[in-house]
């Protein structure tokens, strides 16, 4: 009777390691490691400019931006229209990423001191139900501005082609990507805490009417960092737009990823939006080895766990 | 008492002749408005009455929708039978969803409740993607028709307000009774209610699943209408249909949200007839609804007869959120 038992769970056990090792055949290959590591930094740090500003905008004015997605990809096809104005594409990439962001900030700012401003005051719901009416009005100006195909931008030649290393091959762009990005992360940092005005953003997340109180125009400085925000997630569309079939519904996915990430990160937090989206980046890299048809499962897994045990995120203050 | 009578009279009268005044199309959108009547109505016990902003609301229609899909589809049940079995089962496995979800939703409040139960819609999206067994994956169950003499669209819209009429009779009775007070009393200051000694937990998870399982009846006779349930339903530009409709009729008022489902499917329908751009149009009523109507058609409707000096109740106030 025991040694039945005791042989059933060994049976059980060697079963369960079979699975394992199925599905993990591929951790014993270094260059497949290393190759997906790359990939799933790279999609963090793009990640991570939609995020980083999803999760500011909720930190400082308190709404949670459904649209922000919808900002990406205007900043891609904003990407689009720039890079086709020029003959060199050298210029014309350096263009379309400076008008991917300027445009964004433009916009953001519109949409600020238009909308947003007036529903501060309001319950969630009214909060929420405008940032999606925004989504499905910006989903469709995509479809009439810049029509239903799918557009593409022409990267730079100093960034076609791939870097060989121990084996790896590698692109290029998604190199430049991470290097971008871990720039703009550390001119963020900069930003928020080594200037003045980054003092008055970080205060505002912890207390408005104080900051208010002291003086500080709190007006002025929703918009900057609805702007802000904006001019992130459209540099992020910006920067994407070589390596994604740029089109409507680009958006969709993307606002997902970013909420996963600002969830597991913590509302408010960039510290946290950062070390979320490489965390999205990575599982989602590796997911997709291991659990090829049930990646998506994954996020939302993680996402789910995280809200349970923890629910103001990784990094994130206290409700 | 007599005039307290003659309009619910009036409306039930007009619903039982509806469907002889209608073409076979029209009487098709007659159940959708009564299926997500019931859906908004029982998304506003939530937020109306509870004060609680559930934002994966979705899940349900969706569970009750690929309920009754598999109900009918595989359980090779006689017809008889599947008629009694389709909501039941919707409401149950629905209901057990909810009750789920919630234990682990309800113990936050306000922004991170949204969340948390977006979060699961999500997580029920992805699996109605992938569980392809079960659920059809991509397609969705397809071809879906109510059994038996049903399939006639009349009989369907009779037992569709059958079941619908039902379901809201019950819901005004649990609003009217101690208990939605007792939600009422949460949403305008749960933490006062918590000094009292009520279970506040037990309270929104019991709220929740009550809801639940009504939207899950109501996602089951969409389903039926609407021959198939895919995963769209469940997907996140889905969690906002429930809030705009009750939104829309105005949360203040038990059958506001009916009203509001019942504009906003008439609207989608005219709107998505004549133009591909029913998201641009529905953007746009969003945005006039927030910053110039908040209080809905039902708070419109009040607000006017206030103003032109008819004996109304004064207006719900909004303050209490």
């Amino acid at each position: 009777m025991g040694s039945s038992t005791v042989k059933r769970v060994s049976g059980i056990l060697d079963r369960v390691l079979e699975l394992i090792a199925q599905h993990f055949a591929w951790a014993q290959n270094p260059v497949v490691l290393a190759r997906q590591t790359l990939a799933g930094i790279s999609n963090g740090m793009l990640l991570f400019l939609i995020s980083a500003g999803l999760s500011l905008i909720f930190g400082v004015l308190r709404i949670l931006n459904f649209a922000h997605g919808a900002f990406f990809m205007f900043g891609a096809l904003i990407a689009v229209s720039v890079a086709a104005l020029f003959a060199n594409p050298l210029a014309g990439f350096a263009a379309a990423l400076i008008g991917g962001a300027a445009g964004l900030a433009l916009l953001g700012a519109a949409i600020e001191t238009n909308l947003l401003r007036r529903i501060y005051r309001a319950p969630h719901e009214m909060q929420l139900l405008l940032t999606f009416g925004l989504v499905f009005i910006m989903g469709d100006a995509a479809k009439l501005i810049w029509g239903r195909e799918e557009h593409s931008v022409g990267m730079p030649a100093i960034l076609t082609g791939s870097a060989h290393a121990f084996g790896v091959v590698f692109p290029l762009y998604r190199l430049f990507l991470i290097a971008a990005g871990a720039t703009l992360a550390a001119g963020l940092w900069v930003a928020l805490y080594r200037t003045r005005w980054g003092i008055f953003i970080r205060a505002a997340t912890m207390d408005r009417e104080m900051l208010s109180a002291l003086g500080v125009n709190t007006r002025l400085l929703f918009t900057a960092v609805f702007a802000l925000g904006a001019a992130l997630a459209g540099l992020g569309g910006a920067l994407a737009a070589p390596i994604v079939a740029v089109g409507p519904g680009l958006h969709v996915q993307v606002i997902i990823d970013a909420f996963v990430v600002v969830v597991i990160g913590g509302l408010g937090s960039v510290l946290g939006a950062f070390v979320a989206s490489l965390l999205i980046g990575l599982v989602n890299a590796f997911g997709v080895l291991a659990f090829p048809s049930a990646a998506v499962v994954l996020t939302f897994a993680c996402m789910a766990i995280v809200l349970i045990i923890r629910p103001r995120g990784l990094l994130g203050t206290a409700e | 008492m007599k005039a307290q009578l003659a309009a619910p009279l009036a409306a039930a009268a007009a619903l039982l002749a509806l469907p002889f005044g209608l073409s076979d199309f029209w009487v098709f959108i007659s159940i959708e408005v009564l299926a997500f009547a019931l859906y908004a109505v029982s998304f506003n016990l939530l937020l109306g009455y509870g004060g609680m902003l559930s934002f994966g609301h979705a899940a349900f229609l969706g569970v009750g929708g690929y309920t009754a899909g598999l109900v009918v589809k595989q359980s090779g049940l006689p017809p008889a039978l599947t008629l009694v079995c389709l909501p039941v089962a919707a409401m149950l496995v629905s209901a057990a969803a909810a009750l789920v979800i919630g234990f682990f939703s309800v113990r936050r409040a306000g922004i991170y409740f949204a969340m948390l139960t977006f979060a699961f819609q999500m997580l029920l999206y992805a699996v109605a993607l992938k569980a392809t067994a079960l659920t059809g994956g991509d397609d969705g169950l397809t071809g879906l028709k109510p059994p038996g003499f049903l399939a006639q669209p009349r009989a369907y819209y009779y037992f569709a307000l059958a079941l619908t009429a039902a379901s809201l009779y019950v819901l005004h009775h649990i609003v009217s009774s101690p208990f939605g007070y007792t939600l009422r009393a949460l949403r305008a200051n749960a933490l006062r209610v918590q000094y009292l000694g009520i279970d506040v937990r037990a309270h929104r998870l019991a709220a929740f699943v009550v809801s639940g399982a009504f939207a899950g009846l109501a996602g089951a006779i969409f389903a039926l209408v609407n021959g198939n349930v895919f995963p769209g339903w469940l997907d996140w530009t889905a969690s906002a249909t429930p809030i705009v409709m009750a939104v829309l009729g105005g949360t203040a008022s038990f059958l506001g949200p009916a009203v509001g489902a019942a504009v906003y499917v008439v609207l989608e329908v005219l709107i998505s007839g004549r133009t591909e751009y029913w998201p641009l149009a529905m953007g746009i009523i969003i945005v006039i609804l927030v910053l110039l109507m908040p209080e809905g058609l039902t708070g419109l409707w009040k607000s006017a007869a206030v103003r032109f000096g008819a004996r109304a109740a004064p207006l719900p106030s909004q303050e209490a959120r």
